[in-house]
C-alpha cells in the first residue's frame, strides 16, 4: 500500500489554491470595507447641506431651520460615531503588511467632516436650544500619548451610556490638519498636554475619569436625560 | 499591524495546511485499504515470542496476562520480565501465569530500565519474530494472524498496530482517546504508505528478530526506545508496516499529572532521538523519511513559537482591556449591549485561523469515520479536542525547556 508521489504535488497545489482563495477573499473584504467607508463618507459629506440650514435660517428664520434639521441630527450623529469606530477597525483588518493610504486619506476627510458637523451642531445648539453636550477630544498616537487610548475608552463608555445626549468628536492631531490644529490652538491645547477633552467650551487636559467627565457634562447641561 | 507576526502566521499556516491536506488526500485515496486483511498463508506458522517488561505494574499486569492467555496462536511463548519492581508485580505474575506453559517469568531484582530489559528479552526469545508489549496493555486474540503476513516482505523489520485507549472514562481520557485513534492508529497507517513511520509504539509492536539484532537492539540510553529504534530501522532502509486491523488497548495514566510526566518523557525523548539522528534529516539517502521527520518537527517547533507569540499577544490584549475597563468600573454590560457582529471587521488572519480549525476538524471527523469510530460516542472528546491542541503545545514547551536545561527525564 504505497502512495504515488503525485499526491504530494496535488496536496501542494491544493494548498496553493486555498492560499490564493484566502487572498482573493481577503481582497474582496478589503474592497467591501473601502466601499462601506466610501458610502458612509458620502453620507457625512452631504452634511455640506449644512449650508442649506444656514441659508434657510437666514431666509425663513431659526424656527423653520431647526424644524427641518433636528430630525436629521440623530442619524448624522450615529453615522459619524459609527464611521469613526469602523475606520480604525477596518484599517487594522486591512493593513496586514503595509499601510493603506486609503485609510489615511479617509481619516483626514473624516476629521474635517467631524469639524464641520461639530460647528453646525454648535450653531444649532445656540439657535434651536438643543439639549446636547458637545465634547471634543484631542489625541495622538499611543507612542506619543500613552494615556490617549485610555481616555478614548472612557469617552466611548460615556457615549454608549449617553447616546444622543452627548456628541463626541475625536480629533487626531497626528494628521496635522490645519483646521483641526486651528481648533486645538483656539483651546490652547498643546501636544505635550494630551489627552485633552473640551466639554462645552471647558478644556480639561490630562486623563480624566468617567465620573469627572460625566459630572462636568451634567454640570453644563443639567437638562440631559442622561444626567437624571 | 504586526508585520512579523503576520508573515510568521502565513508561513505556519501554509506548512500546517499542506500537512493536513496531504493526510486527507492519502486517507481518501487509500480508504479502502486502511483495514486491509492480509492472508495468513505460511506453510508452518512462524514461532513468535512476546516480551512484556514490567516495572511496578501489580495493578495492571494481570489484565495484560489475561489478554495473552486468550491467544490461540500455536507457536508462541510469552516472556514476562520483571524489571526489579518494588511492588507486588512478581507475586501477581506468578499467580496469573500458573498452569500456562507458554509463559516464562524472568524475575530480576535489579531495575535496569525498559530498553535493557527488552534487549535481555530479545536474547532469550526463541521466535523469529518478537513482539514487545507494555505491561498495561491488552491485545486481541487474533492479532498474530493479522500482523505476521506483513513480514512476507523481506524488507519489513517491524509492524505496528492500532493503539487504542482501554475504557476511557474521564473527560481528559476521552480527549486523549481521540489522539490515540487519529495519531497512533490512522496516522501511522498513513505514514507507512510513504515509509515514514517514526515510532513503533510500546503498547504493542512486532519485530523481525534478525533485523533488530542487526541494528544492535534497543538503545539503553534513550528514554523513548520505541521511537529511537524506529529511526535505526529506517536508517537501515528497512520498512515499518502498519496493520490497522489489529488492535492493542492501553490504559492511560490515571491522573492528569501522570499524563504530563508521560508526555514530557515522550517529547523530550523525541528531541533526544532527533538530535542523535540529525544526520538523517533532509538526507535523500533515507528516502522520504528524513524529509518527513524534518518537516514534522519544523512544523511542531514553529507551531510552538506561534502558540507562544499568540499567547503573548492574547495576554497583552486582555491586560490592555482590563486596564481600559478599570476606568469604567468594569462596565462590561454596556459594551456587550453595544456589540455588533461585523463580518467586514475580520481580517485575512481571522480567516486563516478559521480555515485551520475547519481542516483540523475535518481531519478529525474523517479519521473517526474511516477508523469506524462513532462520532456520537465521542462527542465529549470532540468538544474537548481544541483543549488537546492547547495541551499539546504546553507539553512541547515543558519538554523543550527540560531538554534545554539538561534535566534528566525519568520514566515515572
Amino acid at each position: 500500500m504505497e502512495i504515488k508521489k503525485s499526491v504530494f504535488l496535488i496536496a501542494f497545489l491544493i494548498t496553493i489554491i486555498l492560499l490564493l482563495s484566502l487572498l482573493v477573499i481577503g481582497s474582496m473584504m478589503n474592497e467591501g470595507r473601502k466601499k462601506y467607508v466610501d458610502e458612509q463618507m458620502q453620507i457625512i459629506s452631504s452634511m455640506s447641506d449644512i449650508n442649506i440650514y444656514i441659508l434657510m435660517s437666514d431666509v425663513y428664520g431659526d424656527e423653520m431651520a431647526c424644524l427641518a434639521f433636528e430630525s436629521k441630527l440623530k442619524d448624522w450623529d450615529k453615522t459619524l460615531w459609527d464611521l469613526g469606530i469602523k475606520l480604525e477597525r477596518y484599517r487594522v483588518a486591512t493593513e496586514e503588511f503595509q499601510k493603506d493610504p486609503f485609510y489615511l486619506e479617509n481619516k483626514k476627510l473624516f476629521n474635517e467632516n467631524q469639524l464641520l458637523y461639530m460647528l453646525f451642531l454648535k450653531r444649532m445648539k445656540e439657535d434651536c436650544d438643543l439639549e446636547k453636550s458637545i465634547v471634543s477630544f484631542f489625541f495622538k498616537d499611543s507612542k506619543e500619548c500613552d494615556k490617549c487610548d485610555d481616555q478614548s475608552f472612557i469617552l466611548t463608555d460615556i457615549k454608549m451610556r449617553a447616546d444622543e445626549d452627548v456628541s463626541i468628536f475625536a480629533y487626531d492631531l497626528d494628521l496635522d490638519l490645519s483646521n483641526v490644529r486651528l481648533l486645538a490652538d483656539y483651546y490652547d491645547v498643546e501636544d505635550y498636554q494630551l489627552p485633552c477633552v473640551v466639554v462645552d467650551e471647558n478644556v480639561f487636559c490630562g486623563i480624566r475619569s468617567r465620573q469627572f467627565l460625566t459630572e462636568k457634562i451634567c454640570e453644563f447641561n443639567p437638562g440631559l436625560d442622561f444626567c437624571s | 499591524m504586526n508585520v512579523a507576526f503576520n508573515i510568521f502566521l502565513y508561513v505556519v499556516w501554509f506548512l500546517a495546511t499542506y500537512y493536513i491536506v496531504l493526510l486527507i488526500l492519502i486517507v481518501l485515496s487509500k480508504k479502502d485499504d486502511l483495514f486491509e486483511k492480509r492472508k495468513f498463508d505460511f506453510k508452518k506458522p512462524p514461532f513468535v515470542s512476546v516480551i512484556v517488561p514490567a516495572y511496578n505494574e501489580e495493578n495492571k499486569i494481570k489484565y495484560t496476562i489475561a489478554s495473552l492467555k486468550k491467544i490461540r496462536y500455536k507457536n508462541l511463548e510469552f516472556l514476562i520480565m520483571n524489571d526489579g519492581s518494588r511492588d507486588g508485580t512478581s507475586r501477581e505474575v506468578r499467580e496469573s501465569i500458573k498452569g500456562d506453559k507458554r509463559f516464562r517469568f524472568i524475575d530480576r531484582k535489579q531495575n535496569m530500565g525498559k530498553a535493557a530489559t527488552l534487549n535481555e528479552g530479545f536474547g532469550l526469545a526463541k521466535g523469529d519474530f518478537v513482539a514487545t508489549m507494555d505491561a498495561d496493555s491488552m491485545i486481541e486474540p487474533g492479532i498474530f494472524r493479522k500482523v505476521l503476513p506483513y513480514f512476507k516482505d523481506e524488507k519489513t523489520a517491524a509492524v505496528t498496530v492500532s493503539v487504542l485507549v482501554k475504557n476511557p472514562k474521564s473527560f481528559v481520557h476521552k480527549i486523549f482517546e481521540l489522539e490515540y485513534i487519529i495519531g497512533l492508529s490512522l496516522f501511522l497507517k498513513i505514514f507507512s504508505t510513504f515509509n515514514a513511520v517514526f515510532v513503533t509504539p510500546g503498547p504493542f509492536s512486532i519485530y523481525r528478530k534478525s533485523s533488530i539484532e542487526e541494528i544492535g537492539g534497543f538503545d539503553v540510553n534513550n528514554i523513548t526506545e520505541d521511537l529511537e529504534i524506529a529511526y535505526r530501522i529506517q536508517k537501515k532502509r528497512y520498512k515499518i508496516a502498519n496493520c490497522m486491523d489489529a488492535k492493542v488497548y492501553t490504559i492511560l495514566p490515571p491522573t492528569f499529572k501522570q499524563i504530563i510526566v508521560q508526555r514530557k518523557r515522550w517529547y523530550s525523548g523525541a528531541i533526544q532521538t532527533l538530535t542523535k539522528h540529525k544526520d538523517m534529516l533532509l538526507n535523500n539517502k533515507y528516502g522520504l523519511f528524513g524529509h518527513f521527520v524534518a518537516y514534522n518537527y519544523t512544523l511542531i517547533f514553529l507551531g510552538v513559537c506561534l502558540f507562544l507569540f499568540t499567547l503573548y499577544m492574547g495576554f497583552t490584549n486582555v491586560f490592555d482591556n482590563v486596564m481600559y475597563f478599570r476606568h469604567t468600573n468594569f462596565n462590561f454590560w454596556e459594551h456587550m449591549k453595544n456589540f455588533e457582529f461585523d463580518l467586514l471587521a475580520f481580517g485575512r488572519v481571522s480567516f486563516l485561523g478559521a480555515m485551520s480549525v475547519t481542516f483540523t476538524m475535518l481531519m478529525l471527523f474523517l479519521g473517526l469515520s474511516l477508523t469506524k469510530n462513532k462520532k456520537s460516542e465521542r462527542k465529549l472528546g470532540i468538544l474537548g479536542y481544541p483543549l488537546l491542541f492547547f495541551l499539546y503545545q504546553l507539553f512541547w514547551i515543558v519538554s523543550i525547556i527540560a531538554v534545554i536545561r539538561g534535566k534528566k527525564i525519568k520514566w515515572r
